[in-house]
């Protein structure tokens, strides 16, 4: 093992750290709150309209599409629905919108959001495949957590938290059930909303070894299991479960092909959106529901997308735009020359930790090309032939300015012969191996 | 040769090497005693639901463990090498100064590997006492980074003690501290699965990278 190879394993190490830190500390000295753009619908002037963050402090705009400008408190009353606490202070409730009136009310029954985050698809996220199956009835005002979590595999196991023990008569009762109904194991998915605060439980929807959609409660300690008919192409990818008070919607579906539907309460029916260019993997979904339209909100770190539909989910109207904090900004474009790519390590639609190279296009080349004219002239200045500094220069090239702090760090020349003068590496190594 | 310096190394390290085993082992011990406690005091289910949605690590207790265990078994292992330059006669045994290096980081490794592997079999009996053996699984994966961070610490104090010149030691400590930092950026369970080879493969370059400072040593003036 020669000397030479040892400083490049602990140069490949520190280039790795530099492309990983050096980017957060970037990050931590020049990022700012901008934020994604909030855009909605307004009902008033049938306008999509937008708040966005332009600038450093509360440079807030408050937009139409078409360019208009209005006070924050304008903005809010083009949207009465969301704001309609406000606008009862402000006396303009109840509210008359294209010749219906809607009341305090009418707006609380109909106003529902519903959501679909990247990081809550499968393998977007670790997750331990233990879920508690909550009682679907009972019986008093709160939910509880039951002492069994169920374990979908090769059957349902429900395992005892008090004694860390199989509850085998458990096991045996809902295995059966869901058998007795055409379930097929093993359980290949289990979508549903650990938690106990919440409207009601809706328990769980299972998919089978068929791809078949199974819905199971526990309802009076006993399982209750509805096959859901589905298309025989469609294979769903995700469910997104939805207990909220008004019980018009139980999910947001999303298939493998990446279309979206919300699947009605108590049919199961489900209703396709179409939403040009959404991307599960990258955008953030936001269904906002109001006594007059829907309108899906989704985006990336760079566009944010709405279409408005009709109660009947009919396309009304759709626009895009790229965000304000889409913007590159002088520091980002002073980054991107510098440094050829980074390690961003949370790419926000994940929990994993990512080590997967953000490059930073053409323009890191030309930090590139500075960072290896540089090391040219430090090799030429230590009298180091590039026979020697192959390696270095390499590295240089590929890695731009990580890879030159990683040689300046520790530099070529730095060996000792025997003797006691300064000679290379290589002469040194020699009488390291005699 | 080698197997003599492997018996030099042992009885240099020994005392130490069951010191360290034992604050291990008395750790685990503690980290026993908290979860029996958490399940004393608060409901099973409850515990479960955090541990498995709220991502909440009970075990957290022990993530500095390894790496103080690796910063140990170094210390034991070089310090007295460095104290009036015993190392440079030990550099002047009849064995190749790389296969020497590579035996003697070897040698600790592996010590604090034995070390790492009682305290994994610990935690996953441990976490399999109150939970499934899915959440022991996890635990393992979980703790992964921090072990590994027992192996950063070693190389990373070795690469530290041996080189000699103190910028470069600057350097070694600037870097080892970098990769130990990212060692420990988890908000819950096996967020580390995907990075972790690449994670392993770059402290296991520390390694080899151990021979540069030991040859500066050796050569200088």
């Amino acid at each position: 093992m020669s000397a030479h190879l040892a400083r490049f394993c602990s140069l490949i190490v520190m280039v790795f750290l530099l492309a990983l830190w050096l980017p957060q500390l970037h990050g931590m000295i020049f990022d700012y709150r901008f934020g994604k753009t909030q855009l909605l619908y307004s009902p008033v002037i049938k306008k999509f309209i937008y708040k966005e963050l332009v600038g450093e402090g509360h440079q807030f705009i408050y937009r139409d599409q078409d360019g208009k400008d209005y006070s924050q408190r304008e903005f809010e009353m083009l949207i009465p629905f969301i704001y309609y606490k406000n606008m009862e202070i402000w006396g303009k409730m109840p509210l008359e919108i294209d010749a219906q009136r809607f009341d305090k009310a009418a707006i609380k029954a109909e106003r529902l959001v519903l959501e679909l985050k990247p990081v809550e698809l499968k393998g977007h996220s670790p997750r331990i495949q233990l879920f508690p199956l909550l009682e679907s009835n009972p019986g008093r005002a709160r939910l509880s957590f039951p002492e069994n979590i169920v374990r979908p595999g090769k059957d349902l196991s429900f395992i005892n938290s008090d004694e860390n023990k199989l509850d085998d008569e458990l096991t045996e009762t809902f295995t059966n059930v869901l058998t007795d109904k055409g379930f097929q194991f093993p359980v290949l998915d289990t979508f549903g909303r650990v938690s106990i605060l919440k409207a009601f439980d809706a328990g769980y929807f299972l998919i089978d070894s068929n791809h078949d959609l199974f819905h199971l409660l526990k309802r009076d300690g006993q399982a209750k299991v509805e096959r859901i008919a589905l298309p025989d192409t469609f294979k769903i990818r995700h469910i997104s479960v939805a207990e909220n008070k008004s019980r018009q919607f139980l999910a947001i579906v999303l298939d493998e092909a990446g279309r979206l539907y919300l699947m009605r309460y108590g049919s199961y029916d489900l209703v396709p959106l179409a939403l040009p260019d959404y991307d599960p993997d990258s955008m953030e979904l936001k269904i906002i529901f109001n006594p007059l339209y829907r309108t899906a909100i989704y985006s990336d770190q760079q566009t944010v997308h709405a279409v408005v539909m009709d109660r009947d989910f009919n396309r009304v109207d759709s626009y895009e735009r790229k965000m304000a904090m889409a913007n590159i900004r002088p520091s980002d474009r002073v980054w991107q020359i510098a440094t050829p790519f980074s390690l961003p390590l949370h790419d926000g639609n994940t929990r994993y930790l990512s080590l997967m190279p953000r490059f930073h296009g053409w323009l890191g080349l030309i930090g590139n090309a500075l960072c290896l004219a540089v090391a040219f002239a430090i090799l030429k200045k230590r009298a180091i032939s590039l026979r020697e500094a192959v390696f270095d220069l390499l590295l240089v090239a590929l890695t731009g300015l990580y890879g030159l702090i990683a040689i300046l760090m520790l530099p070529l020349q730095k060996a000792y012969n025997p003797g006691g003068g300064r000679d290379d590496l290589a002469a040194s190594e020699a009488a390291l191996s005699s | 040769m080698i197997k003599s310096i492997f018996l030099k190394e042992w009885l240099k390290l020994k005392r130490v090497w069951l010191l360290v085993l034992l604050l291990n082992l008395c750790c685990m011990a503690y980290l026993l005693i908290v979860i029996r406690h958490q399940f004393q005091i608060e409901h099973s289910e409850m515990i479960w639901y955090w541990s498995f949605e709220l991502r909440r690590l009970l075990y957290d207790e022990i993530k500095y463990i390894p790496l103080l265990t690796g910063l140990v078994i170094a210390i034991a292992q070089y310090l007295p090498e460095m104290i009036n330059h015993r190392f440079r006669l030990s550099l002047h045994l009849p064995l190749q100064a790389h296969l020497q290096v590579l035996i003697w980081i070897g040698f600790g490794a592996l010590m604090g590997g034995v070390i790492a592997l009682i305290d994994m079999a610990s935690l996953y009996l441990i976490i399999k006492g109150w939970f499934p053996t899915e959440a022991a699984a996890s635990a393992l994966l979980t703790a992964a980074p921090w072990f590994l961070a027992g192996w950063v610490s070693y190389f990373g104090a070795t690469l530290v003690m041996v080189e000699p010149h103190v910028p470069q030691r600057l350097v070694y400590l600037l870097m080892s501290l970098a990769f130990l930092a990212l060692l420990y950026l988890e908000k819950g369970y096996q967020e580390y699965d995907h990075a972790l080879p690449v994670m392993i493969l770059l402290a296991l370059l520390m390694a080899p990278a151990i021979i540069l400072p030991v040859h500066r040593y050796r050569h200088r003036s």
